[in-house]
């Protein structure tokens, strides 16, 4: 019981944080918050350092392929010349 | 997974532990498909917002953002509460985990139910994307693109509420035939993983959605 | 059959213990449902067949025979979209693959039996879907539905068949979430990893392809349906968006989903040639670990089909490596089987004839893959029929020998009767030379600049032509034999014994046909998975079983 106030109560804290951040424009303090909010559920709520080890095998595993597509999928985009994929790039504001 | 604790003739387990860790394990190894499920998304959400950033951030600044926050806070409880399903799901004690389910349950569905309200409002003020969007901005384009994941993603995300929600219910159903004890009570704990998930993919959404790019 | 009317047999086999049809739909026997899949799986198979045979017949005349243009893009779209969702990417793992893992741990069933009834009803619903679309309206998109072609401009069926394709993955995901699992948690006691069969590392292999590559499929599907039902933009480059993008996604899935259709192939030939040549694998562990790390390294080479659609060149370049390095781990694989099949005494029968058959063809489709993955030569050869011919070599001078070999190893196992030799050996000699007919020319085609997908070509093209449609005839007689011969072998075939192939594993270990529970005690592993001695050990001296050893 306790530990669920508790990981609810850092839940509303961190909101709370995320829209201060979000009103001071600070995108990278929103992304961290973020992350600490996804931390809190996977470790408090799912509990997933008390389920099996293969559990924990299976998330990993899919938090890496994640970042594989992540990664590699927008490394084109990012890194792209030929054709141009910027707003700026384009002919004009509102291209048809 | 058969009912009740005890094995039946045809399991292929050797005990009944060995069968619910099982299928816990089988449950994260889902969560983790859906995680790419959702992925996709995200990597369409993070070239736009990159390659068209001030269309995208246009976007962003349309939201809704009171009711996308009330609903952040209104899913973190709602989940919190489930888990007092599951923690009393350990101790064998249907009776809360009926209480506790419910409790989720509605909240879940308050949750869907200001999701539709912000729909509605948005198709309203024209913010689905086609001929008559209605932000004209510089770079209607990323505004629209921006659009276009935001109901995907959301609509995406409600499905597995549904899905969550029904999951739920189907808990209490069997809990209210005192279907659990303390020796057997995985599929409480098997559908609190699923309906925490939901919950840990809107977290990430929401700062998508309404936050990053807002000031 | 003998199973219910001999009164002393101790157990009853899963085939005749209940004929109701109610029995088979409803059944979580993994046995029984590997056989429904079997059954889908080749009606769509001959579903797919039809369609490729009227393109072959189309390109007999330089300016076609039979086919419209429009009628001929959907025929090869329908011929991919169902040899690919509804036949290839299942095809082993939900036969072979449903019927064996358990048997192979020395399980009474998979992890999650209902699970995997559930796959196979989303496969039919799925295999509905995406028939009812190719065949009220026809798609002509190709199987890679690449945007905007697919979001816009298409005149045919998108949605019915994208949201087939869409549920199709969920069928895969469950059948690959029940295999992960149940290797990691039902193997016998005493199966340790390195104990396991060389087919289960590669249908654990396939699996984690199935789990984490096939989601990204839906959703991509799911962005393709909703930018083309309410013709928003997602991929639509006038607003900016980016159809490439498309791409990325699709092919993050259908790279990883080529070593779908070729992993599982590659564990059914590990088994055939360790068993024909009574020989364990060479290199065991290498054999292992290069399934995990196809799968692996697999994932991060797909930048390779969008060399020439205007990537970045540092994209394309990194891509390119990585494609040189997945070729690392096929190579090791053609090398230790030829090291097993060094020295050993092999036995000619049709599982061996079509084991060979891959490794050979296999081995030209994955050079050709090097070809294609060299940024210099890609450009020049892309778009054409040389790539048509890289991939039919893999896939189906590959892939479908292998389940052809699979299923006339396993057919004992399965049915409880041995199908006729020389038939058998006569259809896999058929299929060889039928399928180099067949694709042989279109490399050559390609190389000469012949572009895929067009319904009508040049002139000085059709002799090449002509004898690649001649070799289709003859591969569409040659696959169309064992159907004919198995058939008659389930009536008339000779009873098989436990063991017919002198086989390590523990398959065969129990009866043919395996009883409901798979077998009648849990099984002990004492030994490595090809350990001959102790077997020669157990069944008398080498030499008195069928068909002696011949060099
Ligand atoms: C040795 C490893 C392999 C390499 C390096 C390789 C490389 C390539 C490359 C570079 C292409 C793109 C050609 C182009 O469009 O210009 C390609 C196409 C293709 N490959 Fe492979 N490949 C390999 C193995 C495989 C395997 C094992 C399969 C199937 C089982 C396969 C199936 C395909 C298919 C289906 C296409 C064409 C897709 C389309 O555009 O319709 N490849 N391959
Ligand atoms: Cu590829």
């Amino acid at each position: 019981m306790a530990r669920i106030a508790v990981c609810w109560g850092m839940l509303v804290l961190l909101l709370a944080a995320e829209l201060a951040a979000a009103r001071l424009g600070s995108g990278i303090g929103v992304g961290v918050l973020a992350v600490l909010m996804v931390l809190v559920i996977v470790l408090g709520f799912m509990q997933i350092l008390r389920a099996p080890p293969l559990a924990i095998i299976f998330a990993l595993g899919g938090l890496f392929w994640l970042t594989i597509l992540l990664a590699l999928g927008s490394l084109d985009s990012f890194t792209r010349t030929t054709v141009p994929v910027h707003a700026a790039a384009l002919p004009g504001p509102t291209a048809e | 997974m058969s009912d009740g604790s005890a094995l039946d003739h045809h399991s292929p387990y050797e005990t009944p532990l060995h069968r619910d860790e099982t299928a816990v394990a089988g449950m994260w190894l889902f969560l983790a498909s859906e995680a790419l499920l959702f992925g996709g998304l995200f990597l369409v959400c993070l070239i736009y917002s990159h390659t068209r950033a001030g269309g995208w951030a246009e976007g962003v600044r349309h939201t809704n953002l009171s009711i996308g926050a009330a609903n952040t806070l209104i899913l973190i409880t709602s989940s919190a509460v489930y888990t007092m399903a599951v923690e009393a799901g350990k101790r064998g004690d249907n009776r809360r985990v009926v209480r506790a389910g419910l409790g989720a349950a509605v909240l879940g569905l308050t949750f869907l139910a200001l999701k539709g309200v912000e729909w509605g409002q948005e198709f309203r003020e024209n913010l689905f994307p086609g001929p008559h969007f209605a932000l004209h901005g510089p770079d209607t384009g990323g505004a629209q693109l921006f659009y276009s994941f935001y109901f995907l993603a959301t609509f995406l995300h409600g499905m597995h509420m549904v899905v969550g929600i029904g999951l739920i219910l189907w808990i209490c159903r069997k809990a209210r035939h005192r279907a659990f004890s303390a020796a057997w009570n995985t599929p409480v704990d098997i559908v609190g993983l699923y309906w925490s998930f939901v919950d840990l993919v809107w977290m990430l959404l929401f700062p998508l959605l309404y936050l990053i790019g807002r000031a | 059959m003998s199973g219910t009317l001999d009164p002393s047999a101790p157990q009853r086999s899963y085939l005749w213990q209940d004929g109701t049809l109610r029995s088979w739909l409803l059944t979580r026997d993994h046995k029984r449902i590997a056989l429904l899949y079997l059954g889908s799986i080749t009606a769509f198979f001959a579903l797919g067949s039809v369609g490729a045979a009227l393109v072959r017949l189309q390109l007999l005349e330089p300016t076609g025979t039979i086919l419209s243009d429009a009628t001929y893009n959907r025929m090869f779209t329908m011929h991919g979209v169902v040899m690919v969702w509804l036949f290839l990417v299942p095809s082993i793992p939900v036969t072979l693959g449903n019927f064996l893992v358990p048997l192979m741990l020395g399980a009474r069933d998979l992890a999650f039996p209902r699970l995997n009834l559930l796959s196979w009803y989303l496969f039919v619903a799925s295999g509905l879907l995406v028939v009812y679309g190719l065949f009220r309206g026809g798609l002509e998109t190709g199987w890679t539905f690449y945007t905007p072609l697919s979001s816009e401009y298409t005149e045919g069926r998108v949605l019915p068949v994208v949201l087939g394709v869409f549920l199709n993955g969920f069928s895969s995901i469950a059948t690959g979430v029940n295999f992960i699992v149940s290797i990691h948690q039902l193997r016998a006691p005493g199966m340790g990893w390195y104990r396991l069969p060389l087919m289960l590392w590669a249908l654990y292999a396939t699996s984690v392809i199935f789990v984490l590559a096939t989601p990204v499929l839906g959703i991509t599907l799911l962005l393709l349906a909703f930018e083309h039902l309410f013709r928003v933009g997602v991929f639509d480059p006038s607003l900016g968006g980016d159809p490439l993008l498309f791409q990325q996604l699709f092919w993050f899935y259908s790279h990883p989903a080529v070593y779908i259709m070729i992993l599982p192939g590659m564990g059914v030939v590990s088994e055939i040639v360790s068993t024909f040549c009574h020989k364990p694998v060479f290199g065991y562990r290498f054999v292992a670990w290069s399934s995990v790390s196809i799968a692996a390294i697999g994932f991060v080479v797909w930048g390779h089909h969008m060399f020439v659609a205007g990537t970045s060149l540092y994209s394309a370049i990194v891509f390119s490596m990585f494609s040189f390095f997945v070729s690392v781990p096929s190579a090791i694989k053609v090398f230790n089987w030829l090291g097993t099949m060094h020295g050993g005494s092999i036995r000619l029968d049709a599982p061996m004839l079509y084991a060979m058959g891959f490794i050979g063809l296999f081995t030209v489709g994955g050079l050709t893959g090097l070809f294609l993955a060299s940024l210099a030569a890609d450009v020049h050869l892309t778009q054409t029929y040389f790539v048509v011919a890289h991939f039919h070599y893999i896939m189906v001078g590959g892939m479908v020998s292998a389940y052809f070999g699979g299923l006339h190893y396993w057919w004992p196992k399965i049915t409880g009767r041995m199908y006729p030799e020389t038939w058998g050996r006569l259809a896999a000699g058929l299929i060889f030379f039928g399928f180099n007919l067949t694709f042989l020319p279109q490399f050559i085609l390609g190389f000469e600049g012949m572009p895929r997908r067009y319904a009508t070509y040049p002139a000085q093209f059709q002799v090449l032509n002509v004898l690649s449609s001649a070799g289709a005839g003859i591969l569409a007689v040659a696959y169309a034999l064992p159907l004919v011969y198995f058939t008659w072998s389930l009536f008339r075939g000779a009873r098989a014994p436990d063991n017919p192939w002198r086989a390590t594993g523990l398959e065969w270990r129990t009866a043919s046909p395996p009883p409901v529970e798979n077998f009648a005690e849990t099984p002990v592993v004492t030994t490595y998975a090809y350990d001959y001695a102790e077997l020669d050990g157990r069944a008398g001296p080498p030499g008195t079983a069928v068909g002696g050893p011949h060099v």
